[in-house]
């Protein structure tokens, strides 16, 4: 996942390295997808999510579409 | 380090002596390292870092099968730093670097550039927020894909 100044900028890396548009996060969905998926990281009981989870998580911070299908 | 226990227990043990490791030094430890402070046989260590790695749970170099990622955390050098008091990481990707300030429970700042120009840019969490800057975030691969080339990612 990169960072970008704007729209323009993603359509310009894309189109440099001719790659399709992806998708796209604020910052803020950037920052709770990051805290679900690794703020327990370091404690002993933690896990990786499992599928459902995973979709929950995705689901939860608005990023649903085929784009974010684990499927 | 009694590891003839639930084999599960001691890769428990040997992730989180490494991200302890990682996190107090700011640089990945090594598995003769891990052995060392552990008092266990390399093989068990690289044994475990196998299993580890099987599960998505971390990543390893190709060829050496030392720690690439211990995600969120990069061992390499990468265009995304963390600034955390007086130490600073490195992250494969923006996910992973904001996914350090998360793991770590600190204020903390991620400086990169726009992947397009280079320009700077940061953003800084603080209290458990990141600072409304501007910028966007985008994922090429589809989510389905993201572990095809997790290093891609």
């Amino acid at each position: 996942m990169l960072l970008f100044r704007d729209e323009e900028h993603i359509a310009r890396w894309c189109s440099a390295w001719s790659l399709p548009r992806g998708a796209t996060l604020s910052i803020d969905q950037g920052w709770r997808l990051a805290k679900a998926w690794y703020q327990n990281k370091m404690e002993p009981d933690w896990r990786r999510a499992t599928l459902p989870e995973a979709e929950a998580i995705l689901g939860e911070i608005g990023l649903t579409g085929p784009f974010w299908s684990l499927r | 380090m009694n590891e003839a226990l639930d084999p599960q227990d001691f890769d428990t043990k040997v992730r989180l002596q490494l991200y302890n490791e990682f996190v107090n030094t700011g640089h990945a430890p090594s598995i003769a390292r891990l052995a060392a402070v552990m008092q266990t046989p390399l093989e068990n260590i690289r044994a475990a870092m196998e299993h580890l790695a099987s599960e998505r749970a971390i990543v390893l170099q190709p060829e050496s099968r030392e720690i690439l990622m211990a995600n969120p955390l990069c061992a390499v050098p990468s265009p995304f730093l963390v600034r955390a008091g007086d130490r600073s990481f490195f992250a494969s990707c923006a996910w992973d670097a904001l996914g350090i300030i998360a793991m770590l429970h600190r204020d903390a700042t991620l400086e990169t550039s726009c992947s397009c120009c280079g320009e700077a840019m940061s953003i800084g969490v603080r209290g458990g927020r990141p600072a409304e800057v501007s910028g966007i975030l985008h994922f090429a691969l589809p989510a389905k894909r993201w572990w095809e080339n997790i290093v891609f990612t």
